[in-house]
């Protein structure tokens, strides 16, 4: 039996509808009234779990699940041991540095040295700016990052951006990019290299149909 | 204040230790019908000889410092230190040497983890002085036996051969070969397909990646890709060994996978690669441990740079227990004791220990306990029989004064 862990929020949609194309339904999932956080695919051979995506390579990472569907920027941030197999081609933003637009800076390497950096991706801030060799105190919050710069607790932020709404309504703009993400395929590697219940074959299929979508 | 183990660290209580204990009696038992003899190295090595061969990562070692400011370090693993001490008796030896080792190993948490284990036990042997096919074939077949003892049969074998791999990644060039090499141990097929490569090298990358599976199909695979005399003979030795292996199944072996992406980031082993791999119920697969060959490893703490070939494995203990507890194999209570010996009255205790004595010397295989309630709070006679009861002791042996027993057996509820 494979298990896939399934993220929570933006990506959800994407990812059962990407299931759902070879065989395997977790639509239940999008039910807003589904309370359930483990479910089984409608032909009962596979099984889904439904965690944040900050868990989904938690649970990858310990063979619990044997797939697992997360950003790009997770796996960027968390580093897990997972093998990466397939860029999925859904989910496109970007990691941004954001700062007040009424502030002077245009550029990351204008922020004064010492200065707070408000992020959810404490890890990937702190490689950036340390390969800017720019000295900041990354200060980690949960959520609502954008009120680092608004009250003024921090300089700018690093934050994932898609359209970019959520920057403008909030009076701050984009002044440097870290990478772009997008939703990945990652496994179990011990699972992979096993290949039992036809994983290889799943994720082939899976494969072809992401390649088609480029 | 309330005095804790150290982080990562644990205390084996009397079940533990049993369940320790029979784990590596059976795995010793093994060991010894092979001929293997188990030889005991220090806990603490110096810095530089754990360091040698490259496998470790310093940031893993747990260190300390000697008196003269040398830098020490806990062993993380084994093989350092029996290659240094056996290397010293290899001259001259005309017969390889088999050497097994039981132990503690000390690994130091990465950053981030969260109280996790620093000491762990481990199991395993070393086959020194002897290259070639039979020689990795009989380290497989005692993991085999091992597996076997240990009752579990839902085993994988995955076998590499990591100086094949490594020169399969030489066309690539110099400066994209760690980053290819990394991409392949870890499985990142999307770091491979984004790397600067051309493309008749990204597909061997990705070749490489996939080349695993059914023995005789990868071995096919691996033939039909333009090798040079070199990767030919180590081909054939492959194959020579996963025929040997096949044809001396003795039906319970476990599943073999021939995973010639079964890499390590670093030179270490210069011939097969393996990792056993075992299924726990409620939680899946595990690597139960690990091994391969290292020809170069011993040459480099002989004094005059002489190397010998070695091969070997390791059973991580924990790891052997997650498998083998649901299998309700280990034992699930500590012994419990056969007499019971209680002085009626506190100027009785020395005949209760004088008959306690003759007890065991009679019946050596019994464990006999003396009750010391009596002497500072006298307890009933009834508190005590139902205490033993309890404890499922079978006898009471009432001792007075004047040395007269008194037998009572107690009836098993």
């Amino acid at each position: 039996m494979i298990t896939v862990a399934l993220p929570k929020g933006g990506l959800l949609k994407d990812s059962i509808r990407l299931l759902q194309s070879v065989g395997l339904d977790f639509s239940a999932f999008l039910d807003e009234s589904n309370r359930q956080l483990e479910i089984w695919d409608t032909s009962r051979t596979a099984k889904a779990l439904l965690v944040r995506n900050y868990d989904v390579p938690v649970y990858v990472e310990y063979g619990q699940a044997q797939l697992g569907i997360v950003g790009y920027d997770m796996l960027r941030e968390k580093r897990p041991k997972v093998a990466h197999l397939v860029d999925l081609q859904f989910g496109h933003c970007r990691l941004s540095v954001a700062v007040k637009a009424s502030s002077p800076y245009r550029s990351a390497l204008e922020l004064p040295p010492h200065c707070r950096v408000a992020s959810k991706f404490v890890q990937c801030a702190s490689e950036y700016f340390s390969s800017l060799d720019l000295p900041v105190e990354v200060v980690p919050l949960y959520g609502s990052v954008e009120l680092g710069p608004i009250t003024g607790m921090s300089e700018a932020i690093v934050d994932l951006v898609a359209s970019g709404r959520t920057l403008q309504e909030n009076h701050l703009i984009e002044i440097d990019q870290l990478f772009e993400s997008t939703a990945r395929l990652i496994a179990h590697p011990l699972s992979y290299r096993l290949n039992e219940d036809g994983l290889q074959d799943k994720i082939e299929q899976i494969r072809a149909l992401s390649l088609a979508m480029v | 204040m309330v005095y804790q183990p150290p982080i990562g660290a644990r205390d084996l209580f009397p079940l533990d230790v049993m369940q320790k204990r029979w784990i590596e009696r059976h795995l010793q038992q093994v060991f010894h019908r092979w001929g293997y003899h188990r030889i005991i190295t220090p806990t603490l090595e110096r810095l530089d000889t754990l360091m040698a061969g490259g496998a470790i990562e310093l940031s893993t070692v747990i260190q300390l410092q000697d008196r003269e400011g040398d830098s020490l370090g806990l062993r993380p693993e084994l093989t350092a230190s029996i290659a240094r001490a056996a290397v010293t008796r290899m001259a001259g030896a005309s017969h390889p040497q088999r050497l097994y080792y039981k132990a503690n190993v000390f690994r130091r948490t990465p950053k981030g983890n969260h109280n996790r284990q620093q000491e762990f036990y481990q199991a395993g042997l070393e086959l020194l002085g002897c290259g070639g096919v039979a020689a990795d074939a009989e380290v497989l077949f005692v993991i085999q036996d091992c597996l076997a003892h240990l009752g579990l049969t839902d085993a994988y074998l995955v076998l590499g051969e990591a100086a094949l791999t490594r020169s399969l990644l030489s066309p690539f060039p110099a400066n994209l070969q760690e980053s290819v090499r990394e991409a392949i141990a870890t499985l990142d097929r999307l770091t491979l397909e984004s790397l600067p490569l051309t493309p008749e090298l990204r597909d061997r990358a990705l070749l490489i990646l996939d080349l695993r599976g059914q023995p005789a199909d990868v071995l096919l695979r691996v033939s039909q890709l333009d090798l040079t005399d070199e990767q030919r003979a180590i081909v054939s030795r492959l194959k020579a060994l996963v025929e040997l292996l096949a044809a001396s199944d003795a039906g319970q072996s476990p599943r073999l996978i021939l995973d010639l992406s079964l890499i390590q980031t670093f030179d270490y082993y210069t011939g097969m690669v393996f990792e056993v791999v075992g299924r726990v119920p409620t939680s899946g697969q595990r690597v139960l441990g690990q091994g391969g060959r290292y020809d170069q490893l011993l040459g480099l703490y002989h004094p005059q740079g002489q190397s010998f070939p070695g091969v070997g494995f390791v059973l991580n203990m924990e790891e052997l227990y997650q498998v083998l507890l649901p299998t309700g194999q280990l034992p699930q209570q500590i012994p419990v004791s056969d007499r019971l010996v209680v002085p009626t009255t506190p100027n009785a205790y020395a005949a209760a220990f004088t008959h306690a004595r003759h007890l065991r010397q009679t019946n050596p295989n019994e464990r006999v306990e003396v009750e010391l309630a009596t002497l500072d709070k006298p307890l009933t006679p009834e508190a005590i029989r139902a205490h033993a009861q309890n404890r499922r002791i079978r006898q009471i042996l009432w001792i007075s004064e004047t040395g007269e027993v008194e037998t009572e057996d107690l009836l098993q509820s």
